[in-house]
């Protein structure tokens, strides 16, 4: 609910005053979408009035008015002597008070799609009937305002991705769903699903079931290739939950990635886009061969910039560019969107990438810190501090080394001190304006305001 | 392009596999794909014998693979579901992700596997 005054100024005795436009500009100010613009006049002798704005036609309306309560026709309310507390300035305006009656101090105006709802001859008077004077009316507006209907429509699309990937769970057997259940229901970003939801709104062709049933599949993907993952890292928690792999052991975790990886090819498969199909299978295969290449790495930990950013394109960003792809394939949009959107997806998972390389020397990130350390996982601000002329050489020994809590904690501090957070968190920032750059060149179709924030809230940890 | 180009080409970072099971596995699979079009069935028998080998690798329904041969059959998975994309109608390509699905449920359930070559087999002729 808004509220708001509108205040004018006339400058005859009876006036029709036009605030249609002055309304209409409120409805955009505060983004009602839907609902109800509510106006009353704050005086006795200022009325409301819904009627055309053609001047003989208000004429009329005056000597309508003039003839029904004429200036000066021996009103009682003029007679003073009669009267208690009268003000200094008290005019006589009986004839205006009952012309009031005539009219009315109040109305109703309904919103649709952000529009007063008006017919084509209509327009809303404020009609003065005793100036000049300084007036103003008290108006509301309630409803659905438009940042709540993005937020009711991100909610719902959300809705139906969560509901998709419960109901795909529900009809798997219980050795591989109830692990993959565990590891959904922890939670996530959903940031994959998010991409393709996002861009299936795009094009001509906009569908939210199977936007929301590829969406699904992608997170379902993604998920799997975190069970395989967290086997091959030996990590033993994952969104503050056992991994697979800890939990029930590596055949498990083995048997329920697989499951997944074909599923969710199968979902994309039964979706009968052939583009798409392609798109997640070819971003697929880079992971995998990513991973191999980061598992190679481990050899030459902390590795370089460019072996960095080789790994990470593959592991992290391809799957966002083909969400982003994808969902825009799944919508028809047109070859320059799709390949916009692949470039600002590839853009932002390598900055996202980055940014989760950072939460690994936060200590208020609720992770424990220098597990990446003790994993020998690429970390590009390892890699800029074991760079750094004055810390590196320390670095570089303490990493050649075994890693106890002692050297963990002593390359933890000798990281936040070389400067080589900002120095990522620079970088990151520089990738997401790039993809940003990318959305200037496409007609999004009001989508670009969303898409900014995605990408910035994907470096930005506390967002 | 000839169908040694083609599995040439797609045998990228994979090389080594092709003495060690992957060139008997294709062989295998030519027969079960002579009916579709010729440019497509190199392809196709590549991506059967590529799942064969991928879970082969993983240890899947037996004991878990180390991690960098887990990743080497990830990537034969990976690259098979890219030539279906690429190659195989789209009825093939959910017969054999039901074919992988079925395989991994018996594994995690640690019950006997079906023969992972008839249930491919089978899958092309979904077609």
């Amino acid at each position: 609910m808004v509220g708001k005054r509108l205040r004018f100024e006339t400058d005859n005795p009876t006036e029709f005053v036009d605030i249609t436009d002055r309304l209409r500009d409120e409805v955009q100010r505060a983004g009602l979408w839907i609902g109800r613009l509510h106006i009353q006049s704050l005086h006795t002798t200022l009325g409301i009035a819904i009627n055309e704005n053609e001047p003989l036609l208000l004429r009329d309306f005056e000597a309508l008015l003039e003839r029904l309560a004429p200036v000066g026709a021996g009103y009682q309310h003029d007679d003073f002597a009669r009267r208690f507390d009268i003000a200094a300035d008290e005019p006589e305006n009986g004839h205006a008070h009952c012309r009031q009656l005539l009219l009315t101090g109040f109305a109703t105006l309904l919103v649709e799609d952000g529009e007063l709802v008006l017919g084509r001859w209509q327009s809303v008077f404020a009609v003065e009937l005793d100036g000049p004077r300084q007036r103003q009316l008290a108006i509301q507006l309630d409803g659905e305002f438009a940042q709540a209907q993005r937020r009711h429509r991100k909610d719902s699309s959300e809705n139906l991705v969560e509901l998709e990937l419960s109901r795909q769970l529900l009809v798997d057997p219980e050795p591989v769903s109830a692990p993959m259940r565990r590891l959904v229901e922890a939670g996530g970003k959903r940031l994959r699903p998010r991409l393709v939801q996002l861009t299936a709104g795009i094009g001509p062709r906009t569908e939210p079931l199977r936007a929301a049933a590829l969406a699904a599949a992608v997170e379902l993907l993604h998920n799997a290739t975190l069970i395989h993952d967290d086997y091959v890292d030996e990590s033993t928690h994952r969104r503050g939950r056992p991994t697979v792999a800890a939990a029930e052991g590596p055949e498990r975790a083995v048997a329920v990635g697989d499951y997944y990886f074909a599923k969710a090819t199968r979902l994309i498969a039964e979706i009968g886009n052939r583009s798409v199909t392609s798109t997640i299978a070819e971003a697929l295969e880079a992971i995998c061969a990513s991973q191999i290449d980061d598992v190679a790495l481990r050899g030459a930990f902390p590795g370089d910039h460019d072996s960095y950013l080789r790994v990470v394109r593959g592991k992290t960003a391809a799957l966002f560019a083909a969400a982003c792809a994808s969902g825009a394939q799944l919508s028809e949009a047109s070859p320059e969107i799709i390949d916009a959107l692949r470039r600002y997806g590839d853009l932002v998972g390598v900055a996202f990438q980055m940014a989760d390389d950072m939460v690994d020397f936060s200590p208020s990130s609720g992770k424990p810190v220098g597990l990446d350390i003790r994993q020998r996982v690429l970390s590009l601000p390892l890699i800029y501090a074991a760079e750094d002329r004055e810390v590196g050489p320390e670095v570089r020994r303490l990493l050649a080394g075994a890693l106890g809590d002692a050297e963990v904690g002593r390359v933890a501090e000798l990281v936040a001190s070389s400067g080589a957070l900002e120095r990522v968190k620079g970088e990151a920032q520089a990738l997401v304006d790039a993809a940003v750059q990318e959305l200037e060149t496409i007609e999004l179709d009001g989508l670009r305001p969303i898409l900014i924030s995605l990408a910035r809230s994907a470096v930005d940890r506390n967002a | 392009m000839s169908a040694v180009n083609v599995v040439t080409r797609e045998l990228e970072r994979l090389e080594g596999l092709w003495e060690d099971g992957l060139s008997d596995a294709y062989r295998s699979y030519l027969e079960a794909v002579s009916e579709f079009e010729s440019a497509d069935q190199p392809r196709l028998a590549l991506a059967a014998a590529l799942i064969e080998v991928g879970i082969r690798l993983q240890g899947l329904g037996g004991r878990a693979a180390a991690a960098p041969t887990l990743l080497m059959g990830d990537l034969c998975l990976a690259r098979s579901s890219r030539l279906l994309a690429d190659a195989a109608p789209h009825s093939v390509q959910v017969a054999f992700a039901r074919a992988i699905e079925e395989m991994s449920v018996a594994a995690a359930s640690e019950r006997p596997a079906p023969q992972i070559r008839n249930l491919l087999v089978r899958a092309f002729e979904a077609r």
